[in-house]
């Protein structure tokens, strides 16, 4: 079972083709999802809703080339994912993929501005150009003053406005976030989602959200609700597009 | 560079596990180091001492264990064959007043040195010739060994020669040309050929009579004269082949203790191995986001080496000092064993040479290097969502447990193979020992493994949920309990197979004593000839 967003004439940012996706489980195995179609257009913000352990962030593991189908086919922007050696999706992942997790991620022994710099200086910019970007960026999203400090420093609501950071830095066409109000009280949570919308937003940035909550999900362009490995609905919270 | 930052800070962030890692190399490298150094300095100590003594002697007529007849030079004078013949007598006395200094006493003729050796008193030395062949016992010394037994031209010197006491007398000093001369004539008395022989015991015999055999047809010619006159028990030798023989001889010792410090550093590799397994696996989750965030495997790989090469070169240049200083107090026991075992051998520092030193360089750094190539390999091999898993790795570990044991199996095997073919090889036996330590090392994760199974259930008799979960943690988490089971297993069986090394050896030498020595009193004569 498949579902194509309206607007199927134009072609998608994202094609998950026909995905099945299973695990070994003691001696036999546990499906996460069967046959899974769907396609997310280009400056599209969409939300994968669903109850823990419905695949959703299985599923958003296998659009950005983390893990791969068991059957089926991942494109992103004409590149067929599933095609790629490891090295292949590390690399278009580097360069094209934004991430950002539930419990920040961010690298302990770097700085707030080292941090933003990792996914420049992977993508070969280096130097002044790439540092006054980072700070660009740090102080759109109200951190410029913390660029020095250790992510152990700063508070929860802070330490993903960074992770968010880092996930934007490098421009890339897609931007991945598995649960990112998740650890962070409801104030902050929309806060940050507030800030991640907007920069996908602004940027006509493709964003694929990964929650529970409602509330995140309502703020997208587009839900799609998972369930028992099944795409079973789509929601347009601003209204279905023309 | 920022990912290079992120580990070496990662390292920083973490001091006593630093500690741990950088002990490791550093006490692997200092044990190698110093044993090499103690080793080669008294190594190149003997050579210097060979070719100062042989001179620019070209061969030597050596004979049988008691040496050549005296006779034997008076005959080559007179035939005239060569004019450039020195004779020589030489042997080893102790000097009880200073317990472990043992002289080399060196027994020439003044008037037939000159050609050969550039430090005995020729005759423009002056002074000292006519009291050191008119005084019965008078030798002469450096000036400063002369300091360090404390005396004086004119003094005795007690000396002991096997069993018996004797006393020669200082009656001046020699005089070396050069810094190397010197150092290898720090434990030498230069005597007359008669005050030698009568100090040693070797009254009419010499111990060799020195040749300068000029190159060309003209030599040959020599030699072959000179061969047809020689008593059946001489022969003539290449000045270079005594000192190879003698060191042949110790190459046997060397070796030994060339074995003994690499296994020092094969211990200390186990600790760089934990040391860099426990830093792996507390970053797992910060691998897991560096690969999400596009960060390839080569790149972590190299990343993890990078920080292991840095480890390994921080615990060398902490352990090159330490082993120095090992070096300059294991250079007196070698110094002394040798001596004991086979002939004196003074050497007061401990020389650094450029092999030495990469060696001890290289094996730091790439042994920590070597040390980190399971681990490296680990973390970077599994998938990114597997990464952020703790438990991926030990999960890996498990599933290659039996191919570790089936290979320790192999190599222990392979190792008895070697030890059951005769071979003089000590090389070869040394290799088929490290294959047993290896094959048990291999063995023992597999082994820790099945005997805490084997003692669970007693440990739940006992000490309930906390039994089972103690005994159930040592493999859960293997990749580390292992190794630190194989180290000791290592160091158990060093110590024990040493242990019982000597202790062998004291038996045997003791038994055949009480089997040799079986009268109530023995008769000997009162010099060693």
């Amino acid at each position: 079972m498949g579902i194509l967003s309206a607007g199927a004439a134009e072609t998608p940012l994202v094609e998950l083709r026909a995905l099945t996706k299973s695990y070994p489980e003691g001696r036999g195995e546990r499906v996460v999802f069967r046959d899974l179609s769907a396609g997310i257009r280009r400056g599209e913000t969409v939300a994968l809703l669903g109850r823990s352990g419905s695949g959703k962030s299985t599923l958003l593991n296998l659009i950005g080339g983390i893990d791969l189908p068991t059957a089926g086919e991942v494109l992103l922007d004409g590149t067929n994912l599933t095609r790629l050696s490891e090295q292949g999706r590390t690399l278009f992942r580097r360069r094209h993929i934004g991430l950002v997790f539930q419990s920040f991620n961010l690298i302990p022994t770097l700085t707030v501005m080292e941090n933003l710099l990792l996914p420049l200086e992977l993508n070969g910019r280096t130097g002044r150009p790439a540092r006054t970007a980072a700070l660009a960026l740090l102080e759109r999203v109200g951190l410029a003053d913390r660029a020095k400090a250790y992510p152990d420093r700063l508070s929860g609501g802070e330490q993903q406005r960074v992770a968010v950071s880092r996930a934007v830095v490098h421009d890339p066409v897609l931007l991945l976030a598995d649960e990112p109000t998740g650890s962070l009280d409801a104030g902050t949570g929309m806060r940050v989602l507030e800030l991640l919308v907007g920069l996908a937003r602004n940027e006509r940035r493709t964003m694929v959200v990964v929650t529970h909550s409602d509330a995140v999900a309502r703020a997208t362009d587009r839900v799609l609700i998972l369930r028992d490995g099944r795409l079973v609905d789509e929601t347009f919270p601003g209204g279905a597009p023309a | 560079m920022i990912l290079r930052l992120a580990g070496l800070r990662t390292l920083s962030r973490h001091p006593l596990q630093l500690v741990f890692g950088l002990v490791g190399v550093a006490l692997g490298v200092a044990a190698v180091f110093s044993i090499d150094l103690a080793n080669e300095s008294a190594r190149r100590a003997f050579r210097i001492s060979s070719q100062t003594v042989a001179g620019k002697a070209t061969h030597r007529i050596v004979g049988g264990p008691s040496g050549l007849e005296e006779a034997l030079y008076a005959t080559l004078r007179r035939h005239g064959f060569l004019r450039t013949i020195a004779p020589v007598v030489e042997g080893y006395a102790r000097v009880p007043a200073r317990p472990g200094i043992t002289l080399h006493i060196l027994g020439v003729d003044p008037f037939a040195e000159a050609p050969f050796r550039n430090y005995t008193p020729g005759t423009s030395a002056g002074a000292d010739i006519p009291s050191l062949l008119t005084r019965p016992g008078t030798v002469l010394l450096l000036e400063d060994t002369a300091k360090r037994l404390g005396i004086s031209p004119g003094d005795a010197l007690p000396l002991r020669v096997g069993l018996e006491t004797t006393h020669a007398t200082l009656t001046g000093f020699l005089r070396p040309g050069d810094e190397v001369t010197r150092q290898a004539l720090e434990t030498t008395a230069v005597a007359d050929i008669s005050t030698a022989q009568e100090l040693l015991g070797k009254v009419g015999r010499l111990s060799g009579i020195d040749l300068l055999i000029p190159g060309g047809a003209e030599g040959e010619e020599a030699l072959s004269r000179i061969r047809e006159i020689l008593p059946p028990e001489a022969e003539i030798l290449p000045a270079g082949a005594r000192g190879s023989a003698l060191e042949q001889m110790t190459r046997a010792f060397s070796l030994n203790l060339s074995a003994l410090s690499l296994l020092a550093l094969v211990v200390g590799m186990f600790l760089v191995y934990n040391t860099m397994t426990f830093s792996v696996l507390q970053r797992r989750q910060l691998v897991g986001t560096l690969r999400a965030l596009g960060v390839t495997r080569g790149e972590v790989f190299v990343q993890i080496l990078s920080e292991a090469a840095v480890l390994g070169a921080a615990g060398t240049v902490l352990g090159l000092p330490l082993g120095i200083f090992l070096g300059e107090f294991l250079l007196g026991m070698v110094t002394r064993s040798i001596g004991d075992l086979y002939f004196a051998l003074s050497v007061r520092e401990v020389s650094v040479t450029a092999a030495t030193l990469f060696k001890a360089v290289g094996l730091g750094t790439f042994g920590a290097v070597a040390a980190s190539l399971w681990p490296a390999h680990e973390a970077t091999s599994t998938q990114p969502r597997d990464v952020m898993r703790r438990s991926a790795i030990e999960t890996g570990v498990k599933k290659i447990l039996p191919a570790i044991s089936a290979a320790g199996a192999v190599l222990i095997f392979l190792g008895a193979g070697v030890q059951l073919v005769p071979s003089r090889s000590i090389p070869l036996s040394f290799g088929g020992l490290f294959s047993i330590v290896a094959g048990y090392a291999l063995l023992a994760p597999g082994a820790t493994t099945l005997l805490v199974r084997g003692i669970q259930p007693a440990l739940a008799f006992a000490f309930g949920t906390q039994g089972t979960m103690a005994a159930r943690s040592i493999p859960a988490s293997i990749s580390r309990t292992g190794v630190a089971a194989a180290a000791l297993v290592v160091a158990v069986a060093t110590t024990v197979g040493i242990g019982i090394m000597i202790d062998s050896f004291r038996r045997t030498v003791s038994d055949w004593l009480d089997h040799s020595l079986r009268s109530d009193i023995y008769v000997s004569p009162s010099r060693r000839t």
